[in-house]
């Protein structure tokens, strides 16, 4: 295989692809009410500052993914550990969005199809691009991302001229105080779908520039996080916070009230297919990070993992749970719980250790 | 295999080419001293074919010498032959009476020294050399006791003269194209470029057939790394025959299993010398009017003489009319069966009422509807390409019929699905390029089957994983998407739209340095897309 170079613009468009995701789409940050918007964008802010952290590691080991310094810094045995934790984390985050992706389209539009043949579609089409390569995935979501920005203009516009829209929904500004703002930040909206872009890290290696590379994820991020915003800013304006807060799919129940004259009426089917794009890519990314992170450690060809992972994936997947509500559930947990540990702790254990034996080898010699 | 003669003649002309596997089939032959045994040798080789012509006559007036001229009949310009071998070997002027050498080296140094009318001669001494040169057209002088042989280039024959483009038509453009003869074809491209910079290289391809490949390519303008490449991959080329340009292009392409071309094909000279001066190797293959050109990007098939001897303005319609009708033949069915089986809240009321209203009456669910129409569709276009012409018409008027008015009013397809499929019909006809429309006929049926399954969610699948796999295409180190992705503003100028003569005018110096930006830039070289060089023609 030929070396792989991921240029910026492409970076960009697959951390914003991937940020996207699902959050455009389901409900993120409801806990705040009515100023969820606010919160999503404080928690794009947290995201973007956790993120520097990385930013920290890549730059002292520019040419290793997460699971070649975590060897590096906290020795071999231990750091084989963390990087099989690491595997399993992004399999499971794979599966879950795999599994969130098949329910929510279930749900929306293929109510008579079996939700693994649907799950089956969605891993052999990831696992098809990621064969090709993670410059192609990049490369891909360059062109989807335009595609997805033109529809989400033309929804946009739709709503703008449609009328629907009533600021004064969001009014009054922060009128429970900023307490439940915070709280749903802290809670989880900092993590999804802000921190997950841990999965990154595994990717950061194959960036072309490494100099631009620092600031191209932080503004991915930013960029996501204003599009999010903006988007439950719509949400809440056209149905109220009291309907946005109860609906999963609050962008949906929104374009549907679009129209234009008698002939464009029902535009949901294109909010289906920025979720089918967001969960495809989110999967891809995770998928990918996984089959990177144990071809590494494991020494194995990158191809031949392709296969083995899509399976674990599909079947952790579909059997994490009884039921979606269940499984809903155990996303939340896990947001609140274990995210925190793969995407804070560690790498802040990481950051200390790198940073004490760098200060410790400069000043030996010095 | 032979000892060399005082080497005081000129060269072989080249083309040693792939005589080698011959030579080994068959017993070694040598151009023998003695006339008569090397002239049974070439007919019994030939197989006494009755169009091997040998004129054997005697020259010299004190010691005459059996000389014998031999040709292909057929291949060869009779004018010259004649001029040749009169001129050559019964010179009439005054010294003509002089004594014909005795050696017989000097012999054949004086027929060389004589033969001034023709351009193209040579001495060979090989005996596989010679045959190559006897068989393409060429008359071969042999003297009696002398171990070599003259090669006078009189290539000829009846070849089919320039005529109108058949396949690649245009309202306003150059009304010539190539024909099947090697050299013609170079001649029009280099009348459209008089520049020293166009070089060009000659192989021999087909272990049989000794088929001429051109390979043309501007110094300084294409790249020498692309210019390698194609070389080497000619050069490892191990066939019989080589009978179109097509079995070149499926043995260089960078890609076996995707429907995609990697490869240009056009029998336009315009065309060839306009990706020429854009830095594109152009490959000419001996007996056919169509040329290759690599390295190639999708947007090339999708682009048209027309484009640019057009307003820009008009241009660039059309070529968003080319764009839209890609992806509604790729699309068209396959939206239409996801709307009106899974979606069909998506479609207007009063609409809906209509379409359930049709379908009524019509047993199939609508992918099998599709899937009909679309098969009875390709089968019409198929009978109609191959149609003698006296019987065309019928074809058209029973498929008209069949497939417009007979089909409806007995109940086995709704109306709509007729207009869908006569649309992405017309569709497929409006690509400017026959290749890439049959790959997007045949991607057609994948979406016709992932949308019959899947609605919206297999045609985004579908899409996301069609535009991976263009984006995993690569033409000879420039990827197939190119000015899209990689990004490059300077490419846009001439890709979807087609911006004003002026600003995509660059010059030779320009064009140079933007080649070489995009080498030493962080993304893979990637050639300029666009027709950017027309203007320089």
């Amino acid at each position: 295989m030929r070396e792989i170079r991921i240029g910026s613009v492409h970076f960009f468009s697959l951390v914003l692809m991937f940020e996207l995701g699902t959050a455009l789409v389901v409900n993120v940050g409801m806990e705040a009410g009515r100023d969820a918007w606010i919160a999503i964008f404080l928690g794009c802010l947290v995201g973007m500052l956790v993120y520097t952290g990385y930013n920290y590691l890549f730059k002292l080991y520019p040419d290793l993914p997460l699971s070649g310094y975590t060897r590096a810094i906290l020795g071999k045995p231990l750091g084989a550990v963390v990087v099989i934790l690491y595997a399993v984390i992004f399999l499971n985050g794979a599966g879950r969005d795999m599994r969130d992706g098949s329910a929510l389209l279930v749900m929306a539009a293929l109510n008579r199809t079996p939700i693994l043949i649907v799950a089956a579609m969605m891993i052999l089409s990831c696992g098809y691009v990621l064969h090709k390569g993670l410059e192609v995935l990049a490369r891909t979501s360059f062109i989807i991302m335009v595609g997805v920005l033109l529809i989400g203009g033309i929804i946009t516009l739709l709503m703008f001229f449609s009328g629907e829209m009533e600021w004064s929904r969001l009014q009054p500004l922060l009128g429970d105080g900023i307490k439940p703002v915070a709280l749903s930040v802290i809670r989880s909206n900092y993590m999804f779908p802000f921190g997950e872009v841990f999965c990154f890290t595994m990717l950061m290696p194959y960036f072309g520039d490494k100099k631009r590379a620092v600031w191209v994820v932080p503004s991915a991020i930013l960029a996501a996080g204003l599009i999010i915003s903006f988007t439950a800013l719509v949400n809440i304006t056209v149905l109220g916070s009291d309907m946005v807060e109860r609906s999963p799919f609050p962008l949906l129940a929104t374009v549907s009230k679009a129209a234009l004259s008698d002939f464009i009426q029902r535009l949901d089917v294109l909010v289906v297919m920025l979720l089918i794009i967001g969960v495809f890519f989110k999967v891809a990314v995770y998928y990918g990070a996984a089959v990177i992170a144990i071809s590494d450690l494991f020494n194995l060809p990158y191809r031949t993992l392709i296969i083995p992972s899509a399976i674990i994936i599909l079947f952790s997947g579909m059997l994490d749970s009884r039921s979606f509500v269940e499984h809903l559930e155990e996303g939340a947990e896990m947001l609140t719980f274990v995210y925190p540990v793969f995407t804070i702790v560690i790498p802040v254990v990481l950051i200390i250790v790198a940073a004490f034996r760098n200060y410790r080898s400069r000043s030996r010699p010095g | 295999m032979k000892k060399k003669g005082q080497s005081n003649q000129g060269a072989p002309a080249g083309g040693s080419g792939n005589t080698a596997t011959r030579a080994e089939n068959q017993a070694v032959l040598n151009i023998s001293n003695n006339l008569e045994q090397t002239l049974g040798n070439i007919k019994r080789e030939l197989g006494s074919s009755p169009d091997l012509k040998i004129r054997k006559f005697q020259i010299g007036s004190a010691e005459p010498v059996w000389v014998a001229a031999v040709f292909m009949d057929g291949l060869i310009n009779a004018v010259a032959v004649d001029e040749f071998v009169m001129g050559a070997l019964f010179d009439n002027s005054a010294d003509a009476a002089e004594e014909m050498p005795r050696e017989p080296q000097e012999r054949l140094q004086l027929i060389l020294d004589r033969a001034l009318e023709l351009g193209e001669i040579a001495v060979k001494d090989d005996w596989n050399d010679m045959m190559l040169s006897l068989l393409s057209g060429n008359t071969i002088i042999l003297l009696d006791g002398c171990s070599k042989a003259i090669e006078g280039g009189t290539k000829g024959g009846e070849w089919r003269t320039v005529a109108e483009p058949s396949s690649q038509i245009v309202i306003r453009g150059p009304k010539d194209s190539f024909v099947e003869s090697i050299i013609t074809n170079i001649a029009l491209i280099r009348r459209r470029i008089k520049s020293p910079t166009l070089w060009t290289e000659f192989m021999k391809i087909g272990t049989v057939t000794n088929t001429d490949v051109a390979l043309l390519y501007m110094k300084g303008r294409a790249e020498d790394k692309v210019v390698d490449l194609v070389r080497m991959r000619l050069k490892k080329i191990n066939i019989e025959a080589v009978l179109e340009s097509s079995y070149i292009e499926q043995l260089i392409q960078d890609k076996l299993f995707t429907p995609f071309p990697t490869v240009y094909n056009t029998e336009r000279p315009d065309v060839a010398a306009a990706n020429l001066l854009e830095g594109r190797v152009v490959l000419i293959v001996d007996g056919t009017p169509f040329v290759l050109v690599v390295p190639t990007v999708l947007a090339q098939f999708l682009q048209s003489t027309d484009d640019y001897t057009q307003r820009f303005d008009s241009a660039t319609l059309m070529r968003l009319v080319r764009y839209m009708s890609l992806i509604i033949l790729l699309l068209g069915p396959s939206v239409y069966i996801a709307l009106t089986t899974f979606h069909y809240e998506m479609v207007p009321t009063p609409m809906l009422i209509s379409l359930l209203a049709q379908r009524e009456n019509v047993p199939f669910p609508a992918a099998i509807e599709a899937m009909i129409m679309e098969a009875a569709f390709e089968i019409l276009r198929e009978a109609g390409t191959r149609m003698p012409r006296a019987v065309g018409q019928t074809v058209s008027i029973v498929g008209a019929l069949i497939l417009g008015t007979a089909v409806v009013e007995a109940g086995i397809i709704t109306p709509v699905m007729v207009i869908v499929v006569a649309l992405t019909g017309i569709a497929s006809f409006a690509i400017p390029s026959y290749n890439l429309a049959v790959a997007g006929r045949i991607i057609r049926f994948g979406f016709l089957v992932a949308a019959s399954m899947f609605g919206f969610y297999g045609i985004t699948l579908g899409l996301i994983v069609l535009i991976a796999h263009i984006n995993s295409l690569e033409s000879f180190g420039t990827p197939y998407l190119a000015p899209l992705s990689p990004f490059s503003i300077r490419g846009q100028k001439d890709t979807l739209a087609r911006l004003p003569m002026f600003t995509i005018d660059l010059s030779p110096e320009k064009l140079g340095n933007m080649n070489n930006d995009n080498k030493s830039g962080n993304d893979q070289g990637t050639s300029d897309s666009g027709k950017d060089g027309r203007t320089g023609a």
